[in-house]
């Protein structure tokens, strides 16, 4: 096998990703699996965020888990750098770990309550032999100035840190061992709006500073809109509709993306459409055919047929879209 | 508080202390041999000699007494160490590999627990004949499985939190996750599982030896001397009371360490007392009804109310002014902890325990166009009002339904308090399909777990209606929701006031753009205090306070490359600032916003503001 | 419901099976050889040809497969074995006590949710106050007192001091209706005295947790009486968790008759284990063992379907 020249590939590659999760059913139950992601494909450049929206359970976390290798695809393979995640021996893929990381959505579960922060900051460039521990504790106080807290809080415990704080910590932890990839999982969703701007603008800042690819998973459009170069739009388990974040945002294609912009409360003008009727259906019990045919108001009796694949928007080609009915809606 | 539970531990700690030093020194204390008889002496009193007297052969009880502790003790720690680090040791492994790991380490080890343990005791007693090793090795067997059922769920909750998520995607081996990440972390209940055990060993040790199946004699120990005793309890009933009170002694000394140990660890268990609605009496004193009735809806006039803080009471909440008219909407916005719900629990008369009213009026005029103070009203009177001229729909809908009871019981319930009687299934029905529930027959006899969130909630607004309330307090009631279910509450609480005429709503929400869509009127929360006030959109067009300002700034709307954010972070409630409460924060802060607290002015009709600034600021 | 309830069933009745194959294997598992094990008098080894004998009683000299089945098939068919000692069936003298000893059993737990249920709703509605403060001590205090130190002095003050109650003993039901419940009152209490402390507790904790539940505070927002409240909003919740550890401490109980029944001198099946324990009749231990532990899974099989008749989320599984 010959290694393909860095440039050409991109950094992270993942092709038809699927999860299912078997139910504990007990003994004498069996229970259907639930496909919580279900043939997605991401392709991320260097330096790029990526967007992930879409309502809760539509396997926004389990993609991001997935992309880090943190659990096994069901199928399909995740590539970073043209290497096949899982293929690669136990000690190769945690040698990987240094250059991909992660950021989690409850600033409070994310840090281990009984370790000082400069020790959890300092975990990484131990872990890889990165640092000495005096080099480990003299970077992690660089970390914790870098990322706007004070050298000094290094020896305090989390609890004496707020939630916005802490998502700092986490990320100053995160950043430790100079990765080339974050996965944030909801990063500001659990924040104060004055708080998530902090936030928001901080990892703006680091991305451009350090080239982060980044991949954003979010349930607020406003927040992706900022942050991110391109986004994906998800509906149980499947991407409904991926292209430029500015651009989805300013027309959206897919239904589902009209509908969740509309439902999306602004500031300067109240909804003029009404609300997208019923809710998510269950995942372990999706709807035949196009899944988001049960709330679609563009739906005609052939949606139910099949799954539409997501494929390039016939009229707007820097788009992918998955509906029967694209071409129609958007002429 | 942590300190106040610390102290309390002492006294059990030094008592266990002494009991374990008495053990431990026996062999260097003044006492006689254990086991020498003295027949001639048999069931002698109390003597110079013999402190507590002689047994049924004439030995000192004392002795036997610090020598039986000894082996008591022995016995019962030696058992709970074995147990403590084995089943730890399969406890964990279980739980963080799961799989056939668990099948092999924790299942394996339940099996212990389908027998009675001194049934399991005694099987092997008969086997092994009886003994202070058998014994050992008996009640490790016996309570490995609880360890490891400990230590499994311990794990099992803690490896699902990120932060070991965060470890393995650092890189870290497993090895190093389990020994540094883990096990300190599901350290605490370990240890008082530890203590509870040695309590239980020295209880199943001491009954085996009162049956004689358990320490062999002439060896001293608490259950064979009350054995002993029992045949000679007509002659000598002291000698039963001291192994008694011994082993009594000890065992309690133990489980009221445990208690205050679990207290000590663990930080959620340590103040909780008599919940308020028991309570009687009003909140304040002094007489409800007004002299003239203020118009209006509600009137909340400098509402303060207080926590006890580390170094005591501290406002929460204070001097709060917001009025609601029949029909209006008045939403109230701010960040998490700035005081929202606890200003809507306060009308409904509904505080936590912990929080009391200190000073303040919440005049609410009824149907009867009287007047009358919510805090000074007795609960009695407070009750009739709930529910029906006064609703609240909260947060989380899946929390707020009893998971027991179906739905119409919930519904019905709130019909039945306020004395309806007949019909009240077709009502339950048509509440429900006037909230849009789908199905509402069949939804009715549903329990909550059958709904989804969005149900729930549209339940929960059913039932908050019921009675056509006069004023609706909905705190957050779309934050659990997604956007497009959120987006269908929302029509769905509009189309309300649309057809429950004159119902007042009073709307908490962090979600500005939330405001804009529903609120007739906003009001500005910081830091406990209502710092603007005013109609939406004159407040979001022309701001007068500088937070209100800011907020408006950080929602991330609009095509800013950059978003402005505020600095810091809310104060604590124990260290507000002297001055202006957002002055750390606020871009246009001078010297004096740090000297006095600014008071609430009106920069317009219908506005108010907190601001000592705002004339040179608009 | 129904579907739950069979696969509770199955699972019971594996675990049923599970046991009897253990304690079958006890006797394989431990080292040594069982027979020699079972006649050795502290240290002293046994004579050669007793041992040999015991074998032959015991079958231990079969292949350890044929043992295993032989024993499972006089279990299909009630054969619990014989005595050692006198070659009495083992399963006729358990058919003959075993009602006694679950009729104390009953009566306990009856007892202690009788008085530790209420209390305990009590205590925690008064929580903080005196009275439960007082009820917390007590049952502290009963907690830690040894089922045999309360039988014990039970025996003591009521018996020998005061005279009020006979010391112990049995008389049928049959023979003498009053005189039996009279007899039984005092062990009942006894064993009922510590889980009824648990049942307090227990439920005044898990009152208390309640009462701060988010559907409590709805309920009130909605104008329902506090008795109303309680009673269908708190006490049918709490209940759960009084479930889980009575079921913990079912363990405990049928434990704690082998100890009452020897200290009042109840002729229950838990005495009789006692006396062959001492003789190391293993037959006869092996076979109360067995069938005690059986009880114990069945109950707890039971302890499962209360769960799913208290709380619909376990019914829907
Ligand atoms: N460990 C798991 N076991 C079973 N189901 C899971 C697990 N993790 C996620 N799921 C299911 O997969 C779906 C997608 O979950 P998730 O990726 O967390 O969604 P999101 O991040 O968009 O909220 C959900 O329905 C969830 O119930
Ligand atoms: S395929 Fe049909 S149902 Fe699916 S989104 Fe397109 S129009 Fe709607
Ligand atoms: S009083 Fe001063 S610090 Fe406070 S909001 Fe006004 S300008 Fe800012
Ligand atoms: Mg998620």
């Amino acid at each position: 096998m010959s290694a393909p020249l860095a440039s050409d590939v991109p950094l992270l590659r993942a092709e038809g990703l699927t999860r299912s999760f078997t139910g504990r059913g007990g003994l004498f139950r069996r229970s259907r699996p639930v496909v919580a992601v279900r043939g997605v494909n991401v392709t991320l450049q260097r330096g790029e965020a990526l967007g992930v929206v879409g309502e809760s359970g539509c396997g926004k976390s389990t993609l991001g888990r997935l992309l880090l290798h943190l659990m096994p695809p069901t199928e399909g393979r995740v590539l970073f750098e043209g290497e096949d995640l899982a293929t690669l021996s136990g000690a190769a893929r945690r040698g990987l770990r240094r250059r991909m990381q992660m950021v989690f959505q409850d600033p409070y579960g994310s840090l281990d309550p009984r370790r000082s922060i400069g020790a959890q900051i300092a975990d990484g460039l131990l872990i890889h032999g990165l640092a000495d521990a005096a080099g480990a504790e003299r970077q992690a106080a660089a970390l914790l100035r870098q990322v706007g807290l004070e050298a000094s809080h290094a020896t305090r415990l989390p609890h004496e840190f707020s939630g916005g704080q802490r998502q700092r910590i986490a990320i100053a932890r995160a950043l430790a061992t100079k990765p080339d990839f974050i996965v944030a999982d909801e990063p500001v969703s659990a924040l104060d709006v004055s708080i998530q701007a902090q936030i928001v603008n901080l990892l703006a800042d680091l991305r451009q500073e350090l080239g982060l690819a980044l991949l954003f998973i979010s349930h607020d459009l406003h927040v992706v809109r900022h942050l991110c170069d391109r986004v994906m739009v998800m509906y149980l388990g499947r991407v409904v509709e991926e292209g430029p974040a500015s651009a989805i945002f300013h027309s959206p294609s897919h239904p589902y993306t009209r509908a969740l912009l509309a439902a999306t409360p602004s500031m300067h003008h109240r909804a003029k459409v009404a609300p997208l009727p019923g809710e998510v259906p269950s995942v372990a019990n999706p709807p035949s055919g196009c899944v988001f045919r049960t709330r679609c108001p563009a739906a005609r009796p052939a949606c139910a047929e099949a799954m539409p694949p997501l494929e390039t928007h016939p009229n707007r080609p820097e788009r992918q879209i998955a509906c029967w009915r694209a071409a129609e809606i958007e002429p | 508080m942590r300190r106040d539970k610390l102290r309390r531990l002492a006294l059990p700690a030094s008592l266990l202390g002494a009991i374990l030093l008495l053990a431990l020194a026996a062999p260097v204390l003044p006492l006689g041999n254990p086991v020498s008889q003295d027949i001639n002496h048999r069931l002698a009193g109390i003597s110079a000699g013999h402190w507590l007297g002689q047994d049924e052969y004439g030995r000192d009880v004392l002795t036997r007494l610090i020598w039986g502790a000894r082996v008591s003790l022995s016995v019962a720690v030696s058992a709970t160490v074995i147990a403590t680090i084995v089943g730890t040791l399969l406890g964990i492994l279980g739980g963080y590999f799961r799989g056939m790991v668990e099948i092999g380490t924790v299942r394996m080890a339940e099996i212990v627990l389908c027998f009675p343990p001194m049934l399991l005791a005694l099987l092997v007693v008969t086997l092994l004949g009886p003994g202070a090793g058998t014994l050992i090795f008996t009640l490790a067997i016996l309570f490995t499985p609880t360890f490891a059922r400990v230590a499994y769920a311990e794990t099992l909750s803690v490896r699902a939190l990120d932060y070991v998520t965060a470890q393995e995607a650092l890189g870290a081996r497993s090895g190093r996750i389990l020994l540094r990440t883990l096990l300190p972390n599901i350290a605490p209940p370990l240890i008082v599982q530890f203590s509870l055990t040695i309590a239980a060993a020295m209880l199943l040790e001491s009954g085996l030896s009162f049956l004689g199946l358990g320490v062999v004699p002439p060896d001293p120990s608490w259950g064979l001397m009350i054995r002993g005793a029992r045949t000679t309890m007509e002659q000598a009933p002291l000698l039963l009371l001291w192994p008694c009170l011994a082993l009594t002694g000890t065992v309690l000394v133990l489980n009221l360490f445990c208690d205050r140990l679990r207290n000590a660890l663990d930080p959620g268990t340590g103040g909780r007392s008599r919940p308020g609605f028991l309570r009687r009496l009003a909140v304040l004193a002094g007489a409800a009804e007004q002299p003239a009735a203020v118009p209006g809806l509600l009137a909340v006039r400098k509402l303060t109310l207080e926590v006890q803080g580390p170094t005591g009471p501290v406002p929460v909440v204070r001097d709060v002014n917001i009025t609601v008219a029949p029909g209006e909407t008045l939403a109230v916005v701010g960040e998490s902890g700035s005081g929202k719900t606890l200003t809507g629990l306060a009308v409904m008369g509904l505080l936590p325990a912990a929080v009391r009213v200190t000073a303040g009026q919440i005049l609410y005029t009824g149907r009867d166009g009287r007047t009358r103070d919510l805090l000074r009203l007795p609960e009695r009177a407070l009750r009739a009002l709930r529910g029906r001229d006064l609703s609240m729909v909260f947060q989380d809908p899946a929390s707020s339904l009893n998971p027991l009871l179906r739905i119409d019981a919930h519904l019905g319930e709130a019909l039945r308090a306020h004395g309806q009687r007949q019909g009240i299934a077709a009502r339950v029905v048509e509440l429900l399909r006037n909230v849009g529930l789908p199905d509402p027959e069949s939804r009715a006899r549903s329990y909550p777990h059958e709904l989804s969130g969005g149900q729930r909630q549209r339940v929960m607004i059913a039932a908050a209606i019921a009675n056509h309330p006069r004023l609706l307090l909905a705190d957050e009631p779309t934050t659990a929701l997604d956007v497009t279910v959120q987006a269908q509450i929302l029509d769905l609480l509009a189309g309300l006031k649309r057809s429950e005429e004159g119902m007042g709503m009073v709307f908490v929400t962090h979600n500005l753009a939330v405001v804009a869509e529903i609120a007739d009127r906003v009001a500005v929360m910081y830091a406990g205090e209502v710092v603007e006030e005013g109609p939406v959109a004159e407040v979001f067009a022309a701001p007068r306070h500088p937070y209100t300002a800011a907020l408006i700034a950080s929602t991330p709307e609009g095509d800013a490359e950059r978003l402005t954010s505020i600095p810091g972070r809310v104060p604590q409630a124990w260290a507000m600032p002297e001055g202006c409460r957002f002055a750390p924060r606020c871009e246009h802060a001078r010297a004096i916003c740090d000297q006095s607290a600014p008071a609430l002015e009106s920069p317009a009709p219908g506005r108010t503001t907190r601001c000592l600034r705002w004339k040179e600021l608009a | 419901m129904l579907a739950y309830a069979a696969r509770r069933l199955l699972v019971s009745l594996a675990l049923v099976w599970v046991v009897a194959t253990l304690v079958f294997m006890v006797i394989h598992i431990i080292p040594g050889d069982p027979a020699e094990l079972l006649l050795a008098q502290g240290g002293v080894a046994p004579d050669p040809w007793l041992v040999t004998d015991l074998r032959e009683k015991l079958g231990l000299d079969q292949p350890l497969m044929t043992q295993y089945w032989t024993y499972l098939g006089g279990l299909a068919q009630g054969n619990f074995g014989y005595s050692l000692l006198d070659d009495h069936s083992v399963a006729d003298e358990i058919a003959l006590r075993l009602p006694r000893t679950l009729e104390l059993v009953g009566a306990a737990a009856l007892i202690a949710l009788l008085f530790g249920l209420p209390l305990g709703v009590l205590a925690a509605l008064r929580a903080g106050e005196a009275l439960d403060r007082l009820l917390s001590s007590l049952a502290a205090l009963a907690l830690s007192v040894p089922v045999f130190v309360v039988g014990t002095l039970i025996i003591l003050v009521l018996a020998q001091n005061l005279r009020l109650v006979p010391a112990g003993g049995y008389i049928a039901f049959a023979t003498d209706p009053l005189r039996h419940l009279g007899l039984l009152l005092m062990p009942a209490i006894t064993i009922a005295v510590g889980l009824g402390a648990v049942v307090l507790r227990v439920t005044r904790g898990s009152v208390l947790e309640v009462l701060e539940r988010d559907h409590v505070r709805a309920a009130q927002a909605r104008g329902v009486s506090v008795a109303a409240i309680i009673r269908r909003h708190v006490v049918r919740n709490a209940l759960t968790p009084v479930v889980t550890v009575v079921a913990l401490h079912l363990g405990a109980l049928l434990g704690g008759t082998v100890l009452v029944e020897f200290v009042f001198n109840w002729p229950g099946v838990s005495g009789y284990l006692v006396r062959s324990v001492e003789s190391r009749d293993y037959p006869e231990v092996m076979g109360i063992v067995l069938v005690i532990s059986s009880i114990f899974v069945l109950l707890n099989f039971l302890v499962d379907l209360l769960y799913a008749v208290i709380d619909p989320r376990v019914r829907h599984g």
